[in-house]
C-alpha cells in the first residue's frame, strides 16, 4: 500500500499543498481529480522528489520516501509519467527506453523488458531507431510510459496522460492503463477527463486547492451532485 | 575633497551610465556583453566633435548619445530574433569587432601644429576641452553627476510609464507580452536605442573626463563588469546598478591594503551574494516592500486629511 | 595557391585544440543551460599549476600535461560548487555573472603565484617540421592534432556507449525527465563540469605548449575561442563543436596571413556575428528550442 499523510509543499511561497493525505491500494487503479491549480502536479512532484515537502510523509509498503532523492525513489519502486510527457527529444526510442532502465545493472533482464515493452507497444518497436523528438503526442505518450515502466515499478504514478491527445488515442492509452493494471501494476494517475477515468478507476480522490475534498468509489463519484456538475458537466442530462 | 577623492567619485558615475545601460536591457530579459561598444563610439563620437570639428561640449555629448543609440539600433535590427545565449554571443562579437576597427581608425587632423584625432591602435590623445575651457575637475564631477540624476529621473519616470511596464513584460516572458498586445520587437530596438545612447553619453564624458581614449579599454572585461553591476547591486530599481558600481569601484579600488588580493575578495564575496540573492541586493521583492512603505505612510497622512469623518 | 594549402594545413591543427576548448564548453552548457564564464579561467589556473610544477621540479611534458588537466578540474569543480550547484531554478544569469567574479578570482591568484606577465611553458615536441612537397607540417602541431581528434572521439564513445554518456544525455535532453528515470543529477554535474573542465585543460595544455608561454590573459582567450568555436558549429553537438574549431582555426589562419593579426581577430568576429544573424543554430546544431531558452 502506499500512502500520503498530511503533505505540506510550497512552490515559491505559495503553498500548494495543504495537508494532503490520501491511500493508493496495491493492485488498483487510483484517480486524483481537480481543477487546474488544484496542486495535482505539485503532490505528483513532490512524490517523484523532485520537489521537497516541508513536511508529512510519503510511504510505500511503509517504507519513508519524503525527502529521497529522486533517484532513489525511482529505486525503491516508484515511476512518474510526466505531465507533457518529458521524453529525450533527442535520444531515439530505444535510448530513450534504456534511459527508464537508468537504475538498473542487470543488462539481460534490461533487454527482454525492452523486447516486452515493444511487444506491448508496436508503435515503438516500428520507430525504435527515431528521435523520440520526431514521434506525435500519442507515441510521446506510450514511449512515457514504456519509459516509466523501464525501471519496474511497483506503484506507477501518472500526470495527466490524456493531455493534448487526440480522442481515439486517449481511448488507446486508457486500455493500455487497464491492461497494465490486470498484469499487477498498482497506477495512481491524474487526470481531468474524468470520463475516462471513471471507466477504470477503482477509487478516487477529489483535489481542490491544495486540499482532498473528497474520496470514495467511482460509484459515490458519480452520486455526489457537487462532483456531477463540476467535473462531469453534461453527464446527467445525457445518461 | 582630495583629487584622489573627485577621480574615484568621476569613475563611478562615468562607469553607471555603462552599468545603467546594460541593466536597461536586463530589464527587457536580455544578457549583453557589448554595452562597451556604444561607450567607445560615444567616446570617439564626442570626443572627436570637441577636439577636432570645435563643438561645443553640450553638443558633443548630444552627438554621443546620438551616436551610440543609432549604432544600438542599427545591430539591435539583425539581432531581434536572437534570444539568451545567442544574443549575449551577438552583441559581444560586435563589441569586439567595434573594438578592433578602432584600433584600426585613423582620422588625425593638425591643429595648432599639433596631430590630434584618433591614432588607432595608439588611441586619441588630446581631448582637451576641458583644460581649453577652463572647466575644472570638480565642475565636470558636478556636470557628471547632474546629467546621472536626470537620466535616473528618467529611469523612475520609464518604470512608471507604459513602456517600462512592457520592457518588464518582455524581459519575464517576451512570447506572453506579444499576446498581450505589446509590440515586442519595436519595444526592444527602443530598449537597445536608448541603452546605446546611455552608453553614448557616458563615453562623451569618459573621453573628456580622461583627455584620451584606448580602444583596448573597451574590452569584453568592461562589457561583463558593466553587467555584474546591475546584478550585485540588485535588478528591482535603476539604483541598483549605481550601488553594485560603488561596491566595486568606490569601496574596493579605495581600499589600499586590498592591493593584489582585491579581485580574489571581490569574486568571492559576489559569488556569496549571488547564491543569497540571485537578484541582487535591491532585487525586485525589496524593492516592493520599501515602495510599500512609502506609499503606506502617504496615502494614510492624506486620508487623514482629506476625509475627517 | 602553395600560401592557401599551407595555412589551411596550420589552421586545421590549430583549429583542433578551439575545437577541444568548445567541446568543454558545450558539455557544460548542455548540462547547465548556463553559461560558465570561468571555463577559460579552470584552464588557464591549470595551466599555471603545470607551469608551476615545470618551474619547481623540471617535470617533463606528460607530467605537466596531468597537472594542467588535474589543475583545470579541480578549478573546474570549484566553479560548479560556487557558482553553479547553490543556483536556485531560475537564476542562471546569476550563475554567469557569479561565474565571471570567479573568473576575476582566479585570474588574481594566477598572479599572485606567479607575479610576472609572461612564463615559459615546456614544449610539446621539438624536431625539423615534417616536409610533404612545397608544404611543412610542425610536430607539435600534429600532436596537437591527433590529442584533439582521439579525445573528441572518446567524448563522442563516452556520450553513446556508457551509462554516465547516457546519464549526460538524459541531463542535456531534459533535466526533469533525467531525474524521474532515476539519474542523480547532483552526483553527475559535478563530475561533468571535473570533466568538461579536464578537456579544456588538454586543449589548453596544447596550445600552451606550441606557444611555450603562459599569461594569466590565457583565460579570457580560452573562453572566447571557445566561445566562438562552439556558437560557430552549433551548440550542444560534439561534432559541432570539432568542426567550429576547425573552421574557426582556419579562418583565423588565412586572415592572419594575408592581413595582419587585427583583421584575423576581426574576420573571426565577423564570422560568429554573421553565423547568430543568419544561422544561429551554427554549422550542425541540433539542439531543439531548449537551448535557445534564457542562457
Amino acid at each position: 500500500m502506499f500512502e500520503v499523510s498530511d503533505i505540506v509543499a510550497a512552490y515559491g511561497k505559495i503553498e500548494a499543498l495543504k495537508g494532503v493525505s490520501l491511500k493508493v491500494e496495491s493492485g488498483r487503479i487510483t484517480c486524483l481529480l481537480g481543477p487546474n491549480g488544484a496542486g495535482k502536479t505539485t503532490l505528483m512532484m513532490t512524490i517523484a522528489g523532485i520537489l521537497q515537502p516541508r513536511r508529512g510523509s510519503i510511504r510505500l509498503e511503509g517504507a519513508e520516501l519524503a525527502g529521497l532523492s529522486p533517484a532513489r525513489i525511482v529505486s525503491r519502486g516508484v515511476a512518474l509519467v510526466p505531465e507533457n510527457r518529458l521524453v529525450f527529444p533527442e535520444m531515439s526510442v530505444r535510448e530513450n527506453l534504456l534511459a527508464g532502465a537508468y537504475q538498473r545493472r542487470d543488462r539481460a533482464g534490461i533487454d527482454s523488458d525492452i523486447e516486452r515493452m515493444y511487444a506491448r507497444f508496436p508503435r515503438l518497436k516500428e520507430r525504435r531507431d527515431q528521435m523520440a523528438g520526431t514521434l506525435s503526442g500519442g507515441e510521446q505518450q506510450m514511449l512515457a510510459v514504456a519509459r516509466a515502466l523501464m525501471s519496474r515499478p511497483r506503484l506507477l504514478l501518472m500526470d495527466e496522460p490524456s493531455l493534448g491527445l487526440a480522442p481515439l488515442i486517449v481511448a488507446e492509452i486508457f486500455d493500455i492503463i487497464a491492461e497494465l493494471n490486470r498484469d499487477g501494476t498498482t497506477i495512481f494517475l491524474v487526470e481531468q477527463n474524468a470520463h475516462m477515468a471513471l471507466k477504470v478507476a477503482h477509487q478516487f480522490f477529489l483535489m481542490e486547492q491544495g486540499r482532498i475534498t473528497f474520496s470514495g468509489t467511482p460509484g459515490q463519484l458519480a452520486e455526489d451532485e457537487v462532483i456531477q456538475r463540476a467535473y462531469l458537466g453534461t453527464r446527467r442530462a445525457v445518461g | 575633497m582630495d583629487d584622489y577623492m573627485i577621480g574615484v567619485l568621476s569613475n563611478i558615475g562615468v562607469v553607471s551610465f555603462v552599468a545603467l545601460s546594460a541593466y536597461l536591457l536586463l530589464l527587457t530579459g536580455e544578457i549583453s556583453f557589448g554595452q562597451q561598444a556604444f561607450f567607445a563610439i560615444g567616446a570617439y563620437a564626442a570626443g572627436i566633435a570637441t577636439a577636432l570639428w570645435g563643438w561645443p561640449l553640450a553638443l558633443a555629448l548630444a552627438w554621443g548619445a546620438v551616436s551610440g543609440g543609432g549604432a544600438a539600433v542599427l545591430v539591435g535590427i539583425p539581432t531581434l530574433r536572437l534570444h539568451g545565449l545567442y544574443f549575449s554571443i551577438a552583441t559581444l562579437a560586435f563589441a569586439e569587432m567595434v573594438r578592433i576597427l578602432f584600433e584600426l581608425f585613423r582620422y588625425q587632423v593638425e591643429i595648432d601644429g599639433e596631430l590630434v584625432g584618433p591614432n588607432g591602435a595608439e588611441g586619441f590623445r588630446g581631448i582637451r576641452y576641458i583644460f581649453d575651457h577652463n572647466i575644472d575637475a570638480v565642475q565636470f564631477l558636478a556636470l557628471i553627476y547632474s546629467l546621472l540624476v536626470a537620466v535616473l529621473l528618467g529611469f523612475v519616470l520609464l518604470e512608471r510609464s507604459q513602456t517600462g511596464v512592457a520592457f518588464r513584460m518582455i524581459g519575464e516572458d517576451a512570447t506572453l507580452a506579444g499576446l498581450q498586445g505589446i509590440s515586442v520587437a519595436r519595444h526592444k530596438v527602443l530598449a537597445a536605442g536608448l541603452a546605446g545612447a546611455l552608453a553614448g553619453v557616458g563615453g562623451g564624458l569618459y573621453a573628456h573626463l580622461t583627455t584620451y581614449v584606448e580602444p583596448r579599454i573597451f574590452d569584453v572585461m568592461l562589457g561583463v563588469h558593466s553587467l555584474a553591476y546591475g546584478l550585485i547591486g540588485g535588478l528591482g530599481t535603476a539604483f541598483g546598478p549605481l550601488l553594485g558600481v560603488l561596491i566595486d569601484i568606490g569601496l574596493l579600488e579605495s581600499i589600499r591594503p586590498l592591493a593584489g588580493y582585491r579581485m580574489i575578495i571581490f569574486g568571492g564575496i559576489v559569488a556569496v551574494l549571488l547564491i543569497v540573492r540571485p537578484r541582487g541586493l535591491l532585487d525586485e521583492k525589496l524593492v516592493h516592500r520599501i515602495g510599500r512603505l512609502f506609499v503606506r505612510s502617504w496615502p494614510a497622512k492624506k486620508d487623514g486629511r482629506g476625509k475627517p469623518a | 595557391m602553395v600560401d592557401l594549402v599551407q595555412n589551411t594545413i596550420d589552421g586545421l591543427m590549430i583549429g583542433s585544440s578551439y575545437g577541444l576548448l568548445a567541446l568543454g564548453f558545450t558539455l557544460i552548457f548542455g548540462v547547465m543551460r548556463r553559461l560558465n564564464l570561468s571555463y577559460g579561467p579552470s584552464v588557464m589556473i591549470g595551466g599555471y599549476l603545470g607551469t608551476v610544477v615545470y618551474l619547481q621540479f623540471g617535470a617533463g611534458p606528460l607530467t605537466v600535461a596531468a597537472a594542467v588537466v588535474v589543475g583545470a578540474a579541480v578549478a573546474g569543480i570549484y566553479v560548479e560548487r560556487l557558482c553553479f550547484a547553490p543556483m536556485k531554478a531560475g537564476a542562471a544569469i546569476a550563475s554567469m555573472v557569479s561565474s565571471f567574479a570567479i573568473w576575476m578570482q582566479l585570474e588574481q591568484a594566477a598572479i599572485l603565484v606567479l607575479p610576472r606577465h609572461t612564463y615559459a611553458f615546456p614544449p610539446l615536441a621539438t624536431g625539423a617540421p615534417i616536409e610533404l612537397g612545397p608544404f611543412a607540417i610542425r610536430v607539435d602541431h600534429l600532436v596537437m592534432l591527433g590529442s584533439a581528434l582521439g579525445l573528441a572521439a572518446a567524448v563522442q564513445l563516452v556520450l553513446y556507449r556508457t551509462r554516465f554518456g547516457l546519464a549526460l544525455r538524459a541531463i542535456i535532453g531534459n533535466p526533469v525527465a533525467a531525474h524521474l528515470v532515476g539519474v542523480d543529477v547532483r552526483m553527475v554535474m559535478p563530475l561533468a563540469f571535473a570533466g568538461a573542465s579536464a578537456i579544456g585543460g588538454v586543449a589548453g595544455f596544447l596550445v600552451l605548449a606550441v606557444d611555450q608561454q603562459i599569461t594569466p590573459m590565457f583565460g579570457m582567450w580560452a573562453t572566447l575561442k571557445g566561445l566562438i568555436a562552439m556558437m560557430i558549429g552549433g551548440l550542444g553537438s560534439v561534432p559541432g563543436a570539432v568542426l567550429g574549431g576547425l573552421l574557426l582555426g582556419v579562418i583565423e589562419a588565412q586572415s592572419q596571413w594575408y592581413f595582419g593579426p587585427q583583421i584575423r581577430d576581426l574576420v573571426a568576429y565577423f564570422v560568429l556575428f554573421a553565423f547568430l544573424a543568419i544561422r544561429p543554430r551554427g554549422l550542425v546544431g541540433s539542439m531543439s528550442e531548449a537551448s535557445t531558452q534564457k542562457a
